[in-house]
């Protein structure tokens, strides 16, 4: 936990330091720590809420009062920090609860048809050109789509964790294959390489507005997350005896899929499809703290951003003039360290 | 529909009152010397349970008497385990009723069933990082709210669970270093945190060695005997339930063959007609079964 937070930290200060806009260490600290900005709530504000809701609560003023250093860490590199540190963070938690919730250490945020629903709205919305603005709306709405999709699939007088899988992936496929389809309508250059960044999970360009859209998410799911806990460890003692314990088996799995959806569409909403994030993360706290699932949630509340916010940095700054996707970055580092546990572990009995 | 006569006339759907109970028990021809419907912590009427197509289940009465432990016993696809889903509220049943202390399983609050109603399964799976204690803590579920601590009456009830299925030295060992034995006598435990008044059990000793299946037993017995608990258990070994419990029910196809004390229904002509063996039984002071072949 100490290390993951040191992590979050020293990530950030090195996403703030380097870039296009050179400086060094000293004036980023200054330039954090701007009097200008912390002494004055209303220019706080501004750069928190943004331009539109600050003129709305009559707290607006005009940031050119800053100094550049001032106005590129706080209104450019800080957000996007924040966006990183969130995404981890709701990635995480949805991978652990969806982990409880099928009874399968390798499953992922994306098991219940999520990435595909949301990745076939995506490309959809860039194809018909109706406004990148759109993008984060249409990823949700996917995701959420195909969920419930799948659900009503499962659906047979109740569910089953196997049945629940296996609908992701009969939904999963359908998804994909329509993706694929629609990709080829896409003429121009710019918009494919939106709809891959957009597939692939990339932090570029990101701003307060993405971290005032994914916050809200994140306020709801990580209380609610660790509220929940006792009853993912009663869920992960088998449907059986979760029944026999006097739980209502089928309304507390849909709640808790659904909260982890909610994670998870705030997550694509603004970084689209970052990969692994969400199957690593949870179970690498799993091998560090076990399965108690309040320990295991309150240790993807820092492993997630710890790995999001550093991937980000080399995906940004690691190819030198190019940015690359943080979901490639994360979907390197994972596949190594999976591989890494494989051939270490003996034997994989937490669940 | 069943082919017993009274099905008819009471509708499956009606609730049924104590007259309608009583006249049900009149035409059974089972009754003991007490009357078997007011002892009665679990009752089944006119019972039909399936999983589709077709009753695995179809029996007239069947009667848990309150304070003793019954024994389900029968070959295999006889329907113990289906009627103790029935039992536990985890099957609706097609036609008749579950009463429990005389109202039905199905109507209940599932948090509520659970602090009346106990079932200790067969399944085993449980996260391996889990401890004893942990597990047995889960046993507390039904009497928490959602976002009740454990309070101190949650903790006596799961150290007296603990101290009770003698799992004492285990508390803090997680459930992956245990051996089979130890890991059900952990679940027992966690049945007991409970707290209920009647306690199911599918199968408690199969796959256990000999030591631990006396050990499940003697808990199971221990428990009725000093706490008046309620025990239904489906046995696969009918010495091991003759020697257990109070009452056997002996089930032949989905149907009850037999119910009354162990000396009563385990005869030769029981495991010819149900088990299809050619059996000696003996008794000094409990029941001995020689079984010598199989018939056809």
């Amino acid at each position: 936990m100490v290390a993951s937070t040191v992590a979050v930290l020293v990530g950030a200060l090195v996403q703030i330091r380097y870039g296009g806009y050179e400086m060094p260490f000293e004036t980023v600290w200054r330039a954090l720590f701007d009097r200008a900005v912390w002494t004055n709530p209303r220019i706080l504000a501004t750069i928190l809420l943004g331009d539109g809701l600050a003129q709305t609560l009559g707290v607006h003023r005009d940031l050119s009062v800053l100094t550049d250093a001032t106005a590129v860490v706080w209104t450019i590199r800080l957000p996007r920090v924040a966006v990183a540190a969130f995404v981890g963070m709701n990635l995480a938690v949805a991978g652990a609860i969806f982990q409880a919730i099928t009874r399968n250490e390798l499953a992922s945020p994306y098991i219940l048809g999520v990435s595909s629903g949301a990745g076939f709205a995506v490309v959809v919305t860039i194809v018909f050109s109706l406004g990148t603005y759109l993008l984060p709306l249409a990823a949700a709405v996917g995701g959420t789509g195909a969920f419930l999709l799948v659900y009503a699939v499962a659906w047979r007088g109740g569910t089953t964790p196997v049945r629940l899988v296996l609908a992701g992936v009969v939904v999963g496929t359908i998804f994909n294959s329509l993706q694929t389809g629609v990709f080829y309508f896409i003429d121009s250059n710019g918009a494919m390489r939106t709809a891959v960044s957009w597939l692939a999970g990339s932090l570029t360009g990101v701003g307060w507005t993405d971290v005032r859209l994914v916050v809200l998410p994140t306020l709801v799911v990580v209380p609610a997350a660790l509220v929940a806990a006792r009853q993912l460890d009663v869920l992960l003692l088998g449907e059986r005896r979760a029944r026999s314990l006097g739980m209502r088996v089928e309304t507390m799995r849909f709640a808790l899929s659904a909260l982890a959806i909610l994670a998870t569409a705030a997550a694509v909403a603004v970084a689209g499809l970052v990969g692994f994030v969400g199957l690593v993360v949870p179970h690498a706290v799993r091998t560090a703290v076990g399965s108690d699932y309040r320990k295991l949630l309150t240790g993807c509340l820092f492993a997630g951003p710890a790995l999001v916010v550093v991937a980000d940095v080399v995906a940004r700054l690691g190819l030198g003039g190019t940015q690359v996707p943080v979901g490639v970055v994360t979907g390197l580092v994972g596949g190594p360290y999976f591989l890494l546990l494989l051939r270490r572990t003996e034997s994989f009995n937490e669940f | 529909m069943p082919p017993t006569p009274h099905t008819d006339t009471d509708g499956a759907n009606e609730s049924p009152d104590a007259t309608d109970a009583a006249a049900a028990t009149g035409d059974g021809n089972r009754v003991t010397d007490e009357d078997p419907v007011d002892s009665a912590a679990l009752l089944g009427s006119d019972l039909e349970l399936g999983y589709g197509d077709g009753a695995v289940v179809d029996c007239e009465d069947i009667v848990v008497p309150e304070g003793e432990v019954t024994a389900l016993v029968g070959p295999n696809g006889s329907g113990k385990s289906t009627l103790l889903k029935g039992f536990s509220a985890e099957l609706d049943p097609d036609a008749g009723s579950v009463l429990l202390d005389g109202s039905d399983v199905q109507n209940r609050p599932p948090k509520q069933l659970a602090r009346e109603l106990g079932l200790l399964a067969q399944e085993n799976d449980a996260p391996g990082g889990l401890t004893v204690g942990d597990l047995v803590a889960h046993g507390r579920y039904p009497h928490r709210g959602f976002l009740d601590p454990l309070d101190a009456d949650d903790e006596a009830h799961v150290d007296r669970a603990i101290d009770l299925a003698g799992v004492d030295h285990l508390r803090d060992t997680p459930l992956s270093e245990l051996s089979g034995g130890q890991k059900q006598l952990a679940f027992v435990a966690m049945a007991l945190a409970q707290d209920t008044d009647v306690l199911l059990l599918d199968e408690p000793t199969t796959y256990l060695d000999l030591h631990h299946q006396l050990r499940v037993m003697e808990v199971v017995r221990t428990l009725n005997e000093d706490r008046g608990v309620t025990v239904c258990v489906v046995l696969h070994d009918l010495q091991q339930a003759a020697r257990f419990a109070d009452y056997l029910v002996a089930l032949d196809d989905g149907a009850v063959y037999d119910w009354g004390p162990p000396e009563d229904v385990v005869t030769e002509t029981l495991l010819a007609d149900v088990f299809g063996v050619d059996a000696a039984v003996t008794y000094d002071g409990e029941p001995r079964i020689v079984p010598r072949r199989a018939l056809d």
